[in-house]
């Protein structure tokens, strides 16, 4: 796809499907396999590094987050059901935890870990189950359609957590725009994803 | 099954994991009751997979999967837990919510009462539970940030329709309401604010002091 990120990399040329990679998830969670797991930390490792230095951590934090990641992946393989959430969600939610649990324990010397928490269960499954892998077609299939600029803004609004008038001044455009931009993406987005429940 | 939902942009936020705590615990409580919702932050959930399959990738220091693998043998999988089914967030004996204490109810005026919901005030997000009687008319208010309410129990009634149990109102500083609550049980909503908000009327002065305004 290439849209999201403009410059293509070397290791898009190696890049592992979405079943290899829950493959080797599921292999870890079976026989606790370590050569499967040595794959998943050198596809994921330098990514969730890269997606944690965006969100304005510095390297090293971002290395130690990203090992903690991986170690994540191990401890929770056999949580794993790719019925549920495809490898690279998963791996993401995994990530993304770790970054608020990390946040809040700078803040306040507290960890707040909403899945260990004894009165929340983690959001269950949509209801009627779209299974996983439909779900993540729809998505690329959604994000396809969604031009650069669009994505760009999504990305950076929401997954790099930036202010609105942070990306404006990133992408050199007026405030208003960049919100419009926002609020079309998020439309479409929507209306792509279709019913998902 | 709930009609009201947090809006798009805010659910986005809460995959993205870049909402603040006291909101995402008000979309937690509402997701805890809401498939829809959760079919949504799945969706957004795989946009961010998507988003760490195309990223560009930063080189790990050397060592670091040796590392890692060495780690591994101070540690095992654990087995997969049960999944329980989708209980009430919230009752009325709780003491907690979703793993944060809860202040006791105070009373703030006729008909309404008020508990704090100790999440830290890092984001300027104050979070609360308001316990208001059927009938009563929650004193009009403006905001300068935005009002994300869950309906734990009972319902009110504003322009924007009727919130029930489960039900999100996710307002911003356009959006000035006049809720009544609904007649029949008494309703318990949970609420993350954000900003100033300038109350009017008796019943505004009064609960303003409580609300930390």
């Amino acid at each position: 796809m290439g849209t999201l990120h403009n410059r293509p990399t070397q290791t898009d040329l190696k890049a592992k499907s979405p079943a290899e990679l829950a493959r080797l998830i599921e292999a870890v969670a079976a026989r606790q396999d370590r050569e499967a797991f040595a794959s998943l930390f050198d596809h994921f490792a330098p990514r969730i590094k890269a997606f944690l230095m965006r969100t304005n951590l510095p390297a090293a934090g971002a290395e130690e987050l990203a090992q903690e990641a991986l170690l994540t992946v191990w401890r929770k393989a056999p949580q794993f059901d790719r019925d549920r959430a495809g490898a690279s969600s998963w791996i993401f939610t995994i990530a993304r935890n770790l970054r608020i649990d990390s946040a809040r324990r700078e803040q306040r010397g507290k960890v707040l870990d909403l899945e260990a928490s004894e009165d929340f269960e983690p959001p269950v499954p949509p209801d009627a189950e779209v299974m996983a892998t439909e779900r993540d077609t729809r998505v690329r299939a959604a994000l396809e359609h969604l031009t650069v600029e669009q994505l760009r803004v999504v990305r950076l609004s929401f997954f790099e957590g930036k202010a609105h008038g942070d990306i404006a001044t990133e992408l050199e455009l007026p405030l208003g725009t960049v919100k419009s931009r926002i609020r079309l993406a998020m439309n479409r987005l929507r209306d792509l994803l279709g019913d998902l429940t | 099954m709930s009609r009201h939902h947090p809006k798009n942009e805010t659910l986005a936020e809460f995959a993205a994991g870049t909402l603040d705590e006291g909101r995402s615990l008000v979309v937690a409580a509402h997701m805890a009751m809401c498939g829809a919702c959760r079919g949504v932050v799945a969706a957004f959930e795989a946009v961010g997979g998507q988003m760490l399959c195309e990223i560009e990738p930063v080189a790990m220091s050397d060592g670091a999967a040796a590392r890692a693998l060495a780690a591994l043998d101070d540690e095992s999988p654990r087995a997969a837990q049960a999944k329980p089914a989708v209980r009430p967030v919230w009752q009325s004996e709780q003491q907690t919510l979703l793993g944060y204490d809860l202040g006791p109810w105070r009373w703030v005026a006729p008909g309404l009462h008020y508990r704090a919901v100790k999440t830290p005030d890092v984001a300027g997000t104050r979070v609360f539970m308001l316990k208001a009687v059927p009938g009563l008319k929650i004193p009009q208010h403006n905001h300068t940030g935005t009002e994300l309410t869950c309906v734990l129990q009972g319902a009110f009634i504003h322009e924007g329709g009727r919130y029930g149990p489960g039900d999100c109102d996710d307002a911003d500083q356009d959006d000035s309401h006049n809720p009544v609550i609904d007649e029949g049980q008494v309703c318990v909503c949970l609420v993350a604010m954000q900003g100033d908000i300038r109350m009017t009327g008796v019943i505004g002065r009064m609960i303003q002091p409580f609300i930390r305004l």
